[in-house]
């Protein structure tokens, strides 16, 4: 268990810096600050009058809102998402009354969803406030805008409290400004000041302001007209990377139809969906003996596994998640020990060969981080199977070395021209494992609603070491004659992927979002849905309507290759089931699939089984093998399999 | 299952072996031993009953052994075959010292040797062994030398002979290691045939020390059997909905799996013994002076009303269960599944991509291979087709994986491997929608300024000159890698890296169990090889370095300059806008207020215009620091009183006004000691230590009067 738990907490250390030198808690909070008026609230229709596409600004941003709550309770489960509505006719700021009306702080701020990790209740709010068919009035109320302009200074400034109050000493604090007005205070210079001096109050508290514009029909967003006053160069938590200041959504927005409003909306919040997090950061890349610049690393493709299930106590009226608490004892004394006291040792030879702490960490220091450059090589020395983990991210710092980026461009672009990957010994931190990796160029990518996608920057592929390689198995080699690989060719060519390539975007993890679904299904007592969503599925219907031909084409090829290969043996037995009329016709009824020649009639007799009833009279081998060429299970006793062979038939037909 | 091991080392300890040749700083017995230790402990670190060893010495000063025969004496078996134990190891350490003898005949020891095995392995299968290290400069008999090669035949022991060099007229030939000693003396000369003819005759390895003892540094590699991770079938199509579709039975073994180092686990020092250091020798043959560390865990939950806020609760009365948020989500033991997808096991194919149209940074995984399943000649067909087509179109193929029932989806992709004699699909896999992060980046070819101007002249982008400066020396700088005939191949030099980490630590755990009172070892050069770029290379491309230097112009930033100052000019609006004008210009600023304090703290020490000024607003901090703590119920305020103190020291460093902040964090320091601040705060100190937020240091800012240790000690001492 201890030994666990110190893997997991090193596997951890791989994962985000732990910045050591900061005093802050590495956490993320966006509030959306959400502009309620009535050109927001003012439906655009869509193009396509059958589609569903009737969409404000307003329920556009909304929708943004509730979408990136669910995807950070997957994705960033310990950071925090609030709504601020302003520009309300009704006020609400925490526990202050709609009563005493003279006496409110922040008049026409509705603070919808409190800043804080979301609970299930609270996404459910969102969601009936971000699709208003079925939200009751109540709900739709707090939409209603004010007659009389609210003030942008105050509402900077109850963001200023709500981040102050609720997120204090966070790393990351930002605040999404959601409007179509570029210009809240046209003809009042005090009001107007005084939003700027608000601004700078967030600035200065580490309150990032992002803006996510919307142009008016017929009405481009100037941010030259106020929101460049507020909003500033460089974002304070991230001060020393630059900031990314391509403006994305204005020039969509424009066009006015509501679904591609809603879609550039979407795709700019994603893009700034996580903060800018380093992996390292200022670690010393060294082009050549003498020559540094520096670089930070980030983490841009990882794995996101569901949490980890854990304890709940349902004694009290909320249900809520029991802490664990580890306790270290002695196995000779039983007393409790602390955490210093434990000493490392290695098994060998029936004892323990221990080093003092001073020596593990010796032991394991191979120098301060660096990526060295060795040499270059032609990017196709890189095989395709040498790959052990996810890749790293770099891009150039001015921190350490004023230079670097100009010099890091110069290597970027001339690897991508040269087709060219830099050899690198790589220890991105102190006391981590070196390791040799392949420094690879990667260009920028914009997606079609001109965001971008992947950042220009270097990638760092950790290679395999001798050790990490695995000797091939052995395999028989039956190499297939051309015209099966013709056959074979015309069916890859029917089935190639949109563009030829692999788009992440459209392949939601469907176990992820599965069981996310299913627990905010529980948490809010709601049905479960009927079956996933799942994106990862084949189109199988395309496959036989577009390669269907092509395919038996293939099969009958291989047949006949089979055949003269391997003489008659494997003749009776082929890839591809053909229709049930064959299957009538032969003395080997069922073929189905699979090649071992002695399971051919396999199928065919655990189905006449089923049909009469029989399946427990099929011996426990022909159960299992049944089972696992259909994917299943093959463990447990006999009634489990026959069990499960039954279900397989039953949800069949 | 390893086979079973039983490997005999006879050790040459003669008198002769006590001397030191060739300007060795150690003797030949301690030379030798290197190589013997090194070949023990690899085998004790297996930690397998089933690999024995047996030691045995020759010309020692003692004679022990079953064979009572003159010919036999001045031999003494050591440690018969069995599993080696630390103690064992301690033992031996003891014993194997040179003798005040050059008398003993390893003829007859190697026969000892054959007979341990015998005696022990029986018929049994074995790996049989017998090493030798010898000078051989001792008289050996040939006498019924055939019947032993017959005998080792017969029984199948393989003979290794190791010889040590000496350095007057004793040298044994080795055309390899370009070593032939002239005037040789002619006993050994006539053991040198002995020898060499008997490893010959039975087959043998006869090596010389030297080479072996070199050899040592380089890391062996362990050998994994791999076993399939998933069996079943490769799809395209439905075969259970459309009688269009393919299925062929494969099988997924590793390609690459990341070899973790050997792991420690926990102990603590047993009461009484010296923690970390282990008395070597008889005087101790227990040998561990440490405890194992057992875990137990409790569980709490917050309940306000209890003293500390928190309870225990028991482990059965508690639920499986989920965050979603900050909802807790019990789920009943009796839909445990419910949260997890239904999924069989299979190798469903989607569809097809171009391989140049592949980000080979999108590889997210260790990579497996797919081949057909066993002695299924039309998969083996079937799938060939399906690689080769692959293969003459530049495609991959993207494929959902389910390895077992239940199991989760993967999303992976799968290239053609074609090579001369084998043929397979290798295996990745790719990120989903929820594994991509966006963090944007600026481009790094042009300046898109704030009005959406392109630049393509700018500090941050390389000119002509330095990119073509970069290129020269991009090229000048190829990585050479060659085959065994020497000739340039185009292959990264994978077979020829080895885990530095997994080595050192293996290689310093078995050098410690020997030698345990030696510090740790540096890494051998091997494991570092690549470190550095090679001295060629460095060489080659030494003229174009120096012009990329010089024309790059990059500039160290002293480590004091770091950090705020030098982005002053960025706290400013896109606009430009002078917004400190403005404040300053605001009447309610001077006083800094509860609500809004860090940033009008800020505010207030850009504008202040004498130490005075600034004085002023750290004691105005101060105070609304130290309302905030005795204010706070339980921790409720801590997070807010670490982010003022985190600014004030911050912004004091940067000021360089150390002792402002150090009398201030003192004085606080006192109060939470004396519990002024609204009772018990030591938790609040925690946070304070944590968060490196005591003394400003000299190493910090110049100014300060305190030392680093005071700075350590005073936020150490509680």
């Amino acid at each position: 268990m201890a030994e666990d738990s110190y893997a997991r907490e090193e596997e951890n250390y791989e994962d985000e810096e732990l910045d050591e030198t900061s005093f802050k808690s590495v956490k993320d909070a966006v509030l959306f600050a959400i502009d309620i008026s009535n050109s927001m609230l003012k439906p655009r229709p869509s193009p396509d009058p059958k589609k569903h596409g009737d969409e404000s600004p307003a329920s556009a941003a909304l929708k943004c809102a509730y979408h990136l709550m669910q995807q950070r309770i997957i994705s960033n489960p310990h950071d925090m998402i609030g709504v601020l509505l302003y520009g309300t006719k009704s006020s609400k700021f925490y526990d202050e009354n709609e009563e005493d009306r003279g006496d409110l702080s922040y008049p026409h701020c509705y603070l919808y969803t409190d800043l804080d990790v979301p609970s299930a209740q609270e996404v459910k709010q969102l969601r009936s406030l971000a699709s208003p068919v079925d939200a009751d009035d109540d709900v739709l109320k707090v939409l209603e805008p004010s007659k009389e302009p609210v003030s942008m200074a105050n509402m900077l400034f109850c963001a200023n409290q709500i981040f102050t109050s609720k997120a204090p000493n966070f790393s990351s604090r930002r605040l999404f400004v959601v409007t179509d007005n570029d210009n809240p205070h046209a003809d009042n210079k005090g009001m107007r000041s005084a939003a700027t001096v608000r601004a700078r109050d967030l600035y200065d508290l580490g309150v990032n302001i992002e803006l996510f514009p919307i142009s008016q029909p017929g009405h481009e967003f100037d941010t030259s007209k106020f929101y460049d006053d507020i909003i500033y160069k460089a974002s304070p938590s991230d001060g020393d990377a630059p900031a990314y200041l391509q403006p994305d959504t204005n020039t969509s927005t424009a066009k006015g139809d509501g679904l591609s409003l809603l879609n550039s909306l979407l795709s700019s919040i994603n893009s700034r969906s996580v903060p800018r997090r380093s992996l390292f950061s200022n670690v010393p890349l060294e082009i050549g003996p003498g020559f540094k610049i520096s670089v930070n690393g980030y983490l841009l493709l990882k794995k996101q596994e569901p949490a980890r299930s854990c304890f709940v106590w349902q004694g009290s009226e909320t249900a809520q998640i029991a802490k664990g608490v580890t306790t270290l004892m002695s196995d000779d004394t039983g007393q409790e020990i602390e955490k210093s006291d434990i000493r490392k040792a290695y098994k060998f030879g029936g004892e323990q060969v221990s080093f003092t702490l001073e020596e593990q960490q010796a032991l394991r220091s191979f120098g301060d981080p660096v990526i060295r450059i060795i040499g270059f090589k032609p990017l196709s020395a890189l095989p395709f199977w040498a790959n052990v983990k996810h890749p790293s991210f770099i891009y150039p710092s001015e921190e350490d070395y004023i230079g670097s980026t100009r010099v890091f461009s110069a290597l970027q672009q001339k690897l991508l021209d040269s087709e060219k990957l830099a050899l690198v010994w790589f220890i991105p931190r102190k006391n981590a494992s070196p390791v040799l990796a392949a420094m690879i160029a990667g260009a920028e990518k914009i997606d079609e609603n001109g965001v971008q996608k992947i950042p220009p920057g270097m990638w760092i592929i950790p290679l395999p070491f001798a050790d990490d390689v695995r000797q091939n198995p052995q395999s028989t080699v039956n190499r297939a004659g051309d015209a099966l690989n013709d056959a074979m060719r015309d069916v890859v060519r029917q089935l190639q992927l949109p563009k030829a390539v692999y788009e992440p975007s459209k392949y939601p993890n469907p176990s992820l979002q599965w069981h996310y679904r299913i627990l905010q299904a529980i948490a809010l007592d709601e049905d479960y849905p009927e079956s996933p969503d799942d994106k990862t599925v084949p189109r199988y219907r395309q496959v036989h309507k577009r390669a269907g031909d092509y395919i038996l084409k293939w099969a009958d090829e291989l047949k006949s290759q089979a055949s003269e290969m391997f003489g008659g043996s494997a003749a009776t037995s082929t890839l591809v089931k053909r229709g049930a009329k064959i299957e009538a016709a032969g003395d080997h009824p069922a073929k189905r699939v699979k090649v071992e020649d002695s399971t051919s009639g396999m199928e065919a007799e655990v189905k006449r089984c089923y049909e009469k009833g029989t399946v427990s009279k099929l011996t426990v081998v022909v159960l299992k093998e049944f089972l696992h060429s259909h994917g299943r299970a093959t463990a447990g006793k006999k009634a489990d399999l026959v069990e499960r062979v039954e279900q397989y038939f039953e949800k069949k037909f | 299952m390893a086979e079973k091991e039983a490997t005999v080392y006879i050790v040459d300890m003669g008198r002769s072996m006590g001397e030191r040749h060739h300007g060795r700083p150690m003797t030949d017995l301690e030379w030798a031993m290197q190589y013997v230790w090194d070949r023990i402990t690899a085998t004790v670190a297996t930690g397998r009953k089933t690999a024995t060893v047996g030691v045995v010495g020759l010309r020692t000063d003692e004679t022990i052994n079953n064979l009572d025969e003159e010919n036999f004496s001045n031999i003494s078996v050591l440690f018969g075959l069995g599993q080696v134990l630390m103690p064992d190891i301690r033992r031996l350490r003891e014993k194997i010292k040179p003798s005040t003898t050059n008398k003993g005949d390893a003829i007859s020891s190697v026969v000892i040797a054959i007979q341990m095995i015998l005696d022990y392995t029986k018929t049994n299968k074995y790996k049989r062994k017998i090493i030798l290290v010898t000078n051989g400069t001792g008289t050996m008999s040939d006498d019924n030398i055939e019947g032993i090669i017959e005998k080792m035949k017969e029984i199948n022991i393989e003979l290794v002979i190791m010889h040590v060099f000496l350095l007057i007229g004793a040298d044994f030939d080795d055309a390899e290691y370009g070593v032939k000693e002239e005037d040789k003396d002619s006993r050994k000369a006539e053991n040198e045939t002995l020898l060499r003819n008997l490893t010959e005759e039975s087959e043998g390895v006869y090596g010389t020390l030297e080479q072996a003892v070199s050899e040592l540094d380089i890391p062996r590699i362990k050998v994994t059997k791999s076993m399939p991770s998933f069996k079943g079938n490769l799809m395209l199509g439905n075969p259970e909905e459309y009688d269009t579709a393919i299925t062929i039975p494969v099988e997924r073994y590793f390609r690459t799996y990341v070899a973790k180092p050997i792991s420690a686990s926990s102990f603590v020092p047993r009461p009484g013994t010296e923690p970390g250091s282990q008395i070597p020798g008889e005087g101790n043959v227990e040998g561990d002076a440490l405890a194992s560390v057992r875990t137990s865990r409790t569980y709490q939950i917050t309940d306000e009303s209890a003293p500390g806020g928190k309870v225990d609760v028991e482990r059965d009365d508690l639920a499986k269960g989920y965050e979603y948020g900050r909802t807790a989500v019990p789920i009943e033991q009796t839909d445990e599944n419910v949260a997890n997808l239904e999924t069989f096991a299979g190798m469903g194919l989607i569809g097809f991509i171009k391989k140049d149209q592949y980000d080979r940074y999108m590889h997210m995984s260790n990579t497996n291979i797919i081949i057909p399943q066993r002695a299924n000649d039309n998969a083996s067909l079937a799938l060939s087709s399906l690689i080769h087509a692959l293969y003459e179109l530049d495609s991959y193929a993207v494929a959902r994986l389910v390895t077992k029932e239940s199991k989760p989806p993967m999303l992976v992709l799968l290239a053609p491997s074609v090579e001369a004699d084998y043929e397979c699909l290798i295996e990745v896999q790719l990120p989903f929608a929820e594994d991509v992060r966006s963090y944007r980046f600026p481009p790094l070819d042009k300046i898109i300024t704030v009005s959406g101007k392109v630049v393509t002249e700018h500090r941050n982008l390389p000119s002509a000159d330095l990119k073509d400066a970069m290129s020269n020396y991009v090229d000048s700088m190829d990585f050479i890698t060659t085959n065994d005939e020497g000739e340039p191949t185009n292959d990264l030099p994978i077979d020829e890296s080895f885990s530095p980490l997994l080595h050192r630590i293996e290689s310093a755990v078995r050098y410690r169990a020997v030698h345990s009172s030696d510090p740790v070892l540096d890494p051998s050069e091997r494991l570092t090889e690549f470190a550095h770029p090679s001295e060629e290379i460095v060489k080659n491309s030494q003229s174009h370095l120096e012009r990329l230097m010089s024309t790059a112009d990059v500039k160290k930033v002293p480590p004091k300059t770091k950090g705020r100052k030098r982005q002053r000019d960025t706290e400013k609006p896109l606009s430009g806008l002078d917004v400190d004008a403005l404040l300053s210009l605001e009447p309610k600023r001077t006083k800094i207020s509860t609500e809004n304090a860090i940033p009008e703290f800020k505010q207030t020490l850009s504008r202040a215009e004498n130490i005075d000024a600034i004085h002023d607003a750290v004691q105005q901090m101060a105070k609304i620091i130290e309302t905030q703590v005795t204010h706070s119920l339980g921790h409720s305020n801590y997070d807010r009183v670490i982010e003022g103190l985190g600014t004030m020291r911050e912004e004091l460093v940067d000021y360089e006004e150390p002792v402002v902040y150090n009398d201030f964090v003192r004085q606080l320091k006192g109060k939470i000691l004396r519990e002024e601040l609204g009772g018990d705060r030591r938790e609040l100190w925690w946070f304070v230590r944590k968060g490196k937020l005591g003394l400003i240091g000299k190493s910090e800012v110049d100014s300060s009067a305190v030392e680093d240790e005071e700075a350590q000690e005073f936020l150490a001492a509680n």
